[in-house]
């Protein structure tokens, strides 16, 4: 079963990306948006009784999920290559726009040099490239304590330091 | 000038770490070459014809003479003894080692530097106006809102994997002096309808393979919408500018496509939404930053002469390479990085050290770098010019030729980046070799050469007077000549006069288009003026009837 991060841990994942995996006799799938969209608006599922999630592509459009946000568990956001970086946008507009709660993955080219950023844009898992180890990208996450602009976790409004009393570093 | 407070200086050293394990992991062969690539390109490590290339921020060109002793050192310890300025008020070490670079890296961050995406698709940067906060004519000093942006854009967790890169301008001056309307962002500080502060802003300015002026995307954008506007802009960016190909990946191409009426409602609805969101400036945030760059404490000075009873070298020299300062008794040095033997932009070590000395001495210890590839000293007493410019003779950096032929802009060209086409150090050389007589050069007046090895417009030759493009033909090195571009005031691009002139023939074809204007010119009027009044024919007729 393929290991993923989520949550800042390595878990197995159950979840099969249908197109690209063998998915019958699955009972969790991930559909590419035009699928998923079918499923939701009546038609029948490619692998029929699974739970059914999205994947998007750099160019689809996100809010074409909005009616469905509050009953999808998984939303995966594919990066084609390490240079792609559309889905930076569209996770920000899924989490702070329309208020997206659930599993939020970032897979494809996604490196343990750019999961920082993507958390910060709200990403909590990554289904990481092909030979990236998982223990050091967890680590990764915390390579920056500070940061200047608002964003997912902990380092919020850090330009507000009027009334901070920030000491100078010497 | 700003002072980094422990957010800054953690955030920098992070940054270090980071790199210091990147490079050391694709040493270690854990990283190729392809994924390392875009690791070190946003840390301003390039890999060039003959070494690695680092180039420095320097944020809206403000540097202390600290800072620069310490630019001075890694050249020393890890360079060749010297460092280029480049056309970002950036600086460029050409022969570092991979494996040093982190360490440089660290060096720096104790004065308050970094390399922070300086290349690679992300927002590189932001570059000001280099008579910020002394320019008679300015309306605010854009500094404070360049390092607003400076915090605002680095490591920016959205805009890191742009289409392509971004470059941000800044004046505060109605005489632009940052090139803004070449930059993907030009911002002009403006006063509203009721005096208040805020932008005129551009967007889809550029130079490279398709030269195009920016377009007022905003009349006036009040200041403290400034980042939520700027992030509206991107946004759109990220989501539609084309990635299928590198020359069609700036957002130029993208305001073209869509037209800046299209392009500017995306803008606006997108920021609607988010307008009043912690994007928003507060007064205090501003007038923290503005707490930055206060005006020095002047002393009381009348203007005086300081030509009274000198020589006619340093007369010369204060006439063209010293500049108007908003308070009396002032005046801003620009310090000539346009020696006739050396590529423009260079500095060597001992010219940095001694000259953060005089800085510190006669001035008010900071310097600026200018995106003409100058330094400058901007606070300098009227009663202490002639003790400056002593100095900067001593240092061979007094070269009296700002806003001359010979205050070329120079490319690295083929000497130095694997880019290039052709060289462009070679032809400054030929011109400052062609061009030695001083008084024709200042009959001349203010002309502004700019070169380019390559199409990639390093060297901005589309908004030269007189622009200089190399190319390539079957192997050799050819030139092409463009004439009346501008990037101040009223911008435009060059008009090509012909075809492209062999190596041997540059200077002795700018010499005939010279002819061509000492002809045609009327009374006072500059090599532009006349340009634009007479047109490219006549320049074309004398530069190829000699051929036939």
């Amino acid at each position: 079963m393929r290991q993923i991060i989520k949550d800042r841990q390595v878990v197995a994942d159950d979840w099969t990306y249908v197109g690209k995996e063998e998915a019958a006799g699955a009972t969790r799938v991930v559909l590419p948006l035009a699928d998923y969209l079918a499923v939701r608006a009546g038609g029948e599922s490619p692998v029929p009784g699974a739970q059914v999630a999205v994947s998007l592509l750099p160019a689809d459009d996100e809010q074409a999920l909005k009616p469905y946000l509050a009953d999808l568990p998984l939303i995966v956001v594919e990066f084609p290559s390490t240079a792609e970086g559309r889905g930076y946008t569209q996770a920000r507009l899924l989490r702070e726009r329309m208020g997206f709660q659930g599993e939020l993955r970032a897979a494809g080219g996604v490196r343990l040099d750019q999961v920082f950023l993507l958390a910060r844009c709200g990403f909590n898992a990554f289904d990481l490239a092909v030979g990236e180890k998982l223990e050091p990208a967890i680590a990764e996450l915390e390579r920056f304590s500070v940061a200047y602009q608002d964003g997912a976790g902990p380092l919020t409004h850090p330009r507000r330091r009027y009334d901070t009393g920030a000491s100078s570093a010497r | 000038m700003y002072r980094y407070d422990n957010i800054d200086q953690t955030l920098v050293a992070e940054r270090v770490a980071q790199f210091r394990d990147q490079t050391r992991r694709f040493l270690a062969g854990e990283l190729s070459e392809d994924e390392f690539k875009p690791l070190r390109l946003r840390n301003g490590l390039y890999i060039q014809t003959h070494a690695p290339m680092l180039r420095v921020a320097i944020p809206y060109g403000l540097l202390s003479s600290r800072q620069l002793r310490m630019l001075a050192h890694l050249a020393r310890k890890y360079d060749r003894d010297y460092g280029h300025f480049t056309t970002r008020q950036n600086l460029q070490y050409n022969w570092p080692k991979l494996e040093d670079v982190p360490d440089m890296l660290a060096d720096l961050a104790t004065v308050e530097m970094h390399a922070i995406q300086t290349s690679g698709n992300c927002i590189r940067n932001t570059t000001a106006d280099h008579f910020a906060g002394i320019a008679p004519d300015e309306v605010d000093d854009p500094r404070p809102y360049c390092e607003i942006i400076r915090q605002w854009s680095t490591v920016h967790p959205e805009f890191n994997y742009l289409p392509r890169k971004f470059k941000i301008a800044v004046t505060g001056s109605p005489a632009d002096r940052a090139a803004s309307e070449v930059h993907d962002i030009g911002l002009h500080l403006k006063r509203g309808p009721d005096g208040e502060i805020g932008f005129e802003v551009l967007v889809g300015g550029g130079l490279g393979r398709t030269p195009i002026i920016g377009k007022v995307i905003c009349d006036f954008l009040p200041r403290e919408h400034l980042l939520s506007y700027l992030e509206a802009i991107l946004r759109i960016y990220n989501q539609e500018g084309r990635r299928d190909n590198i020359y069609k990946a700036r957002i130029k191409i993208l305001v073209k496509a869509l037209g800046i009426e299209a392009f500017r409602e995306a803008v606006e609805a997108e920021w609607a939404l988010i307008r009043d969101s912690g994007l928003k400036l507060e007064v205090a945030e501003i007038e923290r930053m503005r707490s930055f760059f206060v005006p020095l404490p002047y002393e009381t000075l009348a203007d005086i002469d300081p030509t009274t009873g000198r020589e006619p070298a340093f007369v010369a020299w204060y006439r063209h390479n010293t500049r108007a300062h908003k308070v009396p008794g002032y005046r801003a040095v620009i310090v000539s990085l346009k020696a006739p033997d050396i590529a423009p932009g260079d500095i060597t070590a001992t010219q940095m050290d001694e000259l953060a000395d005089l800085a510190d001495r006669l001035s008010s210890g900071q310097l600026r770098a200018t995106h003409d590839q100058n330094l400058i000293l901007a606070e300098v007493r009227q009663q202490d010019l002639y003790e400056v410019w002593q100095g900067l003779v001593a240092l061979t950096l007094a070269t009296p030729n700002i806003g001359t032929l010979t205050d070329m802009i120079c490319c690295p060209g083929l000497d130095f980046c694997s880019l290039a086409n052709a060289s462009s150090i070679s032809i400054a050389k030929q011109i400052n070799d062609r061009f030695t007589d001083v008084d024709y050069l200042y009959d001349l007046g203010h002309i502004e050469v700019k070169m380019s090895g390559c199409m990639n417009a390093c060297g901005h030759h589309h908004v030269g007077h007189i622009g200089i493009l190399g190319v390539d033909k079957r192997g050799e090195e050819w030139y092409q000549i463009t004439l009346g571009g501008s990037a101040s005031g009223i911008s435009s691009l060059g008009t090509v006069i012909g075809p492209s002139v062999s190596k041997a023939d540059v200077a002795e074809t700018i010499a005939k288009i010279l002819d061509v204007y000492v002809a045609e010119r009327q009374e006072e009027e500059s090599f532009l003026d006349a340009f634009r009044r007479i047109g490219v024919q006549p320049f074309s007729e004398r530069v190829y009837a000699a051929n036939h």
